[in-house]
């Protein structure tokens, strides 16, 4: 029990960790130094200490929000497997669980936002309630491929059943995975759906949202939405690793992909622009796609032989 | 079961004595009537949702209707409990409601007099077991919420809607009697309980029968495409009896399809999948046209169908479950559907009574023309908020348990390896989640832009509450949404009697799988409002010293501020829609000014039912083109109907003649 409290703990306080490693990647991608990877730390514990400016239009809803949802953030979290602790609440169906509460968060946001009355807000809501849309369908199609495959309805047990044994099951991970780091890039609001940099320009999503918030408000919406990103990151990684692993080996080797994801998405932002606002839905597409695909090819599979 | 036809008389008694009473008394003589009508019903109805078994009372009516047996099992008990209470609230509302009508005596004496007929038909339908008795209930409901629905029948548009209501429930009682006649013609008997031989999966024809009554049925709960009457009779009836409608009426349907899936037994594959894929359309196709939607009440009704859809889906998926052998699926399908069904009377009736109180408020249900609310009507905004976030099946509310529950059954049926319940699990998995992601889309308009921000134009009076008996029924509902939320082992207590009648040996292997499930949610939802509150608590202690100015909106350095610079309810759907503009199209109407300096511009953008476009409207053209041949028969000439009346003597008399 003590070791899955710290573990979770540092699970906790790690998003940010890797917030910094993008950054860093970027950073790095185009010759400057960039900021330390504990960066985001300081930015949070002065905005945790600062006062608040509130929009004089803004209603209880604005206030909630922000708690709400860091809370329904660190809440998913207790359903991802952890190697070393497994997941700390585990029941059948427990991604419904893990998806809903993500979804509660994000309506409150999209609420927070129209709360405050302004135009710029209004245009992120509708374009972040949008995509979602369009992701959550696929990410229901991946989680279907899984139970397909696996026979399991739960994330400990899919991850600890999964297995590269056949050959297809390779093919399946890595369409998955595929589509699993599209969904990342969508809800973790980067490039190329949205740029986490601009900050005032009609082509972002998440981070107008949130223009009105400040202070401790402000470091709890920044906190949510990196651990969102960290719970998808999560996903993947669970994914990639090979089951039966020595606890040790495979906690290093968990760490290992992680910081490969988040570099990997520097790179992306890096290497990419944007794309136009009409063209995001299509990327998003792609997702469905890959996922469709990778259940096509399970079914094929597993049940070819039958009519 | 005397008891519980008392109560069920005592609604229309209620109804009857307020036609003779003043007009200030006529709505509490009926709140009176209804809530004393809860006292003999409610306590039958719980019990046997409880204990299960069946109550039965043999009735003996002249002929034709002869014996006719009223039952009670837990299926009726649960319908007849939504009933009752709904009855009871919307009698609560209209108390309140209907002063907006105060001053027409005449009209609110026929109001109350068919609500209680409405409430004494409806609960008569899921006792009713006799074919022919069942079909008198029948249209005696529809027809009192006609005359309901046609309540201000001085306005065109509300006559047009309700004709179109009636017609179309018209058309599903045909289907019904087709069906019964069909059925009694072979049995013999106009007993529910003898049908079993007729519609069970070896009857001759016994798939087209089910698909008789699953039209009849299906008209009544709306689904897609015969759902074309929802959006137009519930803007246009009185508020109470939309909520009455949507969240009681329409459920009727579903109760029929359940009753006669009972009898089915084990259904036919192909009924199983025709079912869940019909609901998915329903599903999709509901949400997806009530985000187009402008009208508060209209959109509010598009919300209903798609809930009939998920219901519909946790039938589908409980009854492969039966096929499959798979007790966990089909009790977890039928506990999705029949908790579901409880639900949505619970948040749409609180949704409907909501925008009720808008509309009298601001006497306006255009959605663009609303906003800001929540500092007029606190109290309604933050029921409203709730249902909406139920409705959208989030967690803590109710709406997720039942979810929850048609997810689970879906994601168990991967497991049975056959390659045509995969495809279709995958499509409900999916497509419940799209459903559920475009309700989250939908209610964050509705809400945000009609309860958030600043209002949009100038309202004719300051909206303001002040009567508790527009708000008491909502917080009661809302209570329920919360306690079913945190708690779902109470609803699944309640439930498991009726879900047993459907999956009869569940109670050994799949009931505590079930409540372990339903433990594990409880506990993880207790975790989850426990997180909340300890994050809004570190966030009160950390702004405890700290100033909190309050200032106007950061709007990029722009000095004139404006209600009207906020996002719409068209502009927020407008990405969406674009993505749907084949299922949901849109009529554009754009006037734009071209001179050197534009004066006045302006741009219009309607939805259109697909279905009422492409289904409805051309077979009332064809039908009308065929029954225009027969016009001649119609004169207008007194002599030729005279002729027709002796025509008529004359054929009865060769008959009878040849006959002997």
């Amino acid at each position: 029990m003590m070791t899955k409290v710290i573990v979770f703990g540092i699970a906790c306080v790690l998003p940010f960790f890797f917030i910094g490693i993008i950054n860093r990647t970027k950073a790095r991608w185009a010759g400057r130094k960039g900021p330390s990877v504990f960066q985001l730390y300081y930015d949070f514990s002065r905005l945790l200490r600062k006062g608040e400016v509130i929009s004089k239009t803004t209603s209880f809803v604005f206030i909630v929000t922000p708690s709400l949802n860091v809370a329904a953030a660190l809440f998913a979290l207790l359903f991802i497997p952890i190697p070393f602790i497994g997941s700390m609440i585990s029941f059948p169906c427990d991604f419904i669980a893990f998806t809903y509460a993500l979804g509660l968060a994000k309506f409150m946001l999209v609420l927070a936002a129209l709360d405050t009355g302004s135009s710029f807000e209004g245009m992120g809501a509708s374009r972040e309630v949008t995509f979602s849309t369009l992701v959550e369908m696929a990410f229901f199609i991946v989680l279907g491929t899984l139970a397909l495959l696996t026979n399991q309805i739960s994330f400990e047990a899919i991850f600890a059943t999964i297995t590269v044994s056949a050959g297809y099951s390779l093919l399946v991970k890595i369409l998955l995975v595929a589509s699993l780091f599209i969904m990342l890039l969508a809800e973790g609001s980067r490039v190329p759906i949205d740029d986490p940099n601009t900050h005032l320009e009609l082509t972002m999503i998440h981070e107008v949202m949130i223009l009105d918030y400040s202070g401790p408000d402000l470091a709890f919406m920044v906190y949510a939405a990196s651990m969102k990103m960290m719970l998808i990151a999560l996903l993947i990684a669970n994914l990639c690793i090979p089951p039966n692993l020595p606890s040790i080996a495979a906690l290093c080797l968990f760490i290992g992909i992680l910081l490969f994801i988040y570099i990997s998405i520097g790179a992306v932002e890096s290497l990419i622009a944007r794309s136009r606002m009409s063209h995001v839905p299509q990327f998003i597409f792609v997702m469905t796609a890959l996922s469709l695909t990778a259940f096509a090819v399970v079914a094929f599979f597993l049940l070819g032989g039958l009519s | 079961m005397i008891l519980l036809l008392i109560g069920t008389a005592l609604f229309s008694v209620g109804g009857l004595i307020s036609l003779f009473l003043k007009e200030k008394y006529k709505s509490v003589a009926f709140i009176g009537f209804a809530a004393l009508a809860q006292l003999f019903i409610l306590p039958i109805v719980i019990r046997m949702l409880l204990s299960g078994g069946q109550i039965e009372a043999q009735v003996y009516f002249s002929e034709p209707f002869g014996i006719s047996p009223f039952r009670l099992d837990p299926l009726a008990a649960l319908f007849a409990l939504i009933i009752s209470l709904g009855a009871l609230l919307a009698a609560v509302y209209s108390h309140g409601y209907m002063k907006m009508y105060s001053g027409d005596t005449a009209e609110l004496s026929s109001y109350y007099f068919f609500l209680g007929l409405m409430s004494f038909s409806m609960l008569l339908v899921v006792v009713v077991q006799n074919a022919l008795l069942f079909l008198l209930v029948w249209e005696m409901m529809s027809l009192a919420s006609f005359f309901l629905v046609n309540f201000e029948h001085t306005k065109e548009d509300v006559r047009k809607a309700s004709i179109y209501y009636l017609i179309a429930m018209q058309i599903g009682a045909a289907c019904l009697i087709a069906a019964f006649s069909w059925t009694s013609a072979i049995t013999g008997s106009l007993d529910f309980n003898s049908f079993k031989s007729v519609v069970c999966n070896s009857g001759n024809n016994s798939i087209f029968i089910f698909i008789l009554f699953f039209l009849g049925f299906v008209t009544k709960a709306g689904f897609v495409p015969l759902h074309t009457w929802l959006p137009k009779a519930h803007p246009a009836a009185p508020t109470g009896v939309s909520a009455l409608m949507s969240g009681v009426m329409i459920k009727m349907g579903i109760y029929g399809i359940l009753r006669i899936l009972l009898l089915v037994g084990i259904p036919d594959y192909r009924l199983a999948y025709g079912i869940l894929i019909i609901s998915i359309i329903t599903g999709i196709y509901g949400v997806a046209n009530a985000i187009a939607q402008h009208d508060l009440k209209k959109l509010l009704a598009y919300h209903s169908i798609e809930n009939i859809g998920i219901i519909g889906m946790g039938i589908g998926v409980g009854m492969l479950g039966l096929i499959y052998n798979n007790t966990f699926i089909a009790a977890l399908g039928f506990f999705g559907a029949l908790l579901h069904t409880f639900n949505h009377f619970t948040f749409k009736s609180v949704l409907f009574y909501g925008a009720g109180i808008v509309y009298s408020q601001t006497h306006t249900r255009d959605i663009e023309k609303l906003g800001g609310l929540n500092n007029y009507l606190p109290f309604t905004s933050i029921m409203f908020l709730i249902a909406s976030l139920a409705i959208s099946g989030l967690p803590i509310l109710n709406g997720f348990i039942s979810e929850f529950a048609i997810y689970t059954g879906i994601a168990k049926s991967f497991s049975i390896n056959n390659i045509a319940i995969t495809i279709a699990a995958l499509m409900g998995f999916s497509g419940l989640a799209l459903i559920g992601a475009m309700a989250l889309l939908c209610f964050t308009k509705v809400y945000g832009i009609c309860f958030l921000g600043t209002s949009r134009s100038e309202f004719p009076v300051t909206p303001e509450e002040k009567e508790y008996s527009l708000l008491l029924p909502m917080a009661f509902l809302v209570l329920a949404m919360v306690v079913i939320g945190v708690f779902p082992i109470l609803a699944i207590n309640m439930i498991t009697a009726a879900v047993g009648q459907f999956a009869p040996d569940m109670s050994n292997t799949a009931m505590p799988q079930i409540i372990s499930l339903m433990t594990h949610i409880s506990i993880s939802i207790s975790i989850f409002i426990f997180i909340i509150v300890f994050f809004f608590a570190v966030r009160t202690f950390l702004l405890r010293k700290k100033s909190v100015q309050v200032f106007k909106t950061w709007d990029c350095g722009y000095q004139k501020e404006s209600s009207r610079i906020q996002y719409t309810g068209s502009s927020f759907a407008q990405p969406i829609l674009q993505l749907v503009a084949e299922l949901v199209p849109q009529k554009v109407q754009v006037h734009k000014e071209q001179d050197v300096f534009p004066t006045h511009a302006s741009f219009e953008s309607h939805s259109q039912d697909f279905s009422e476009r492409l289904l409805i409207q051309p077979s009332i053209r064809l039908l009308n083109n065929f029954l225009n041949k027969f016009s001649w028969i119609q004169s207008g000439r007194m002599q030729q109907y005279i002729i027709y009346g002796l025509i008529f003597l004359i054929f009865l008399l060769v008959w009878i003649w040849s006959g002997k």
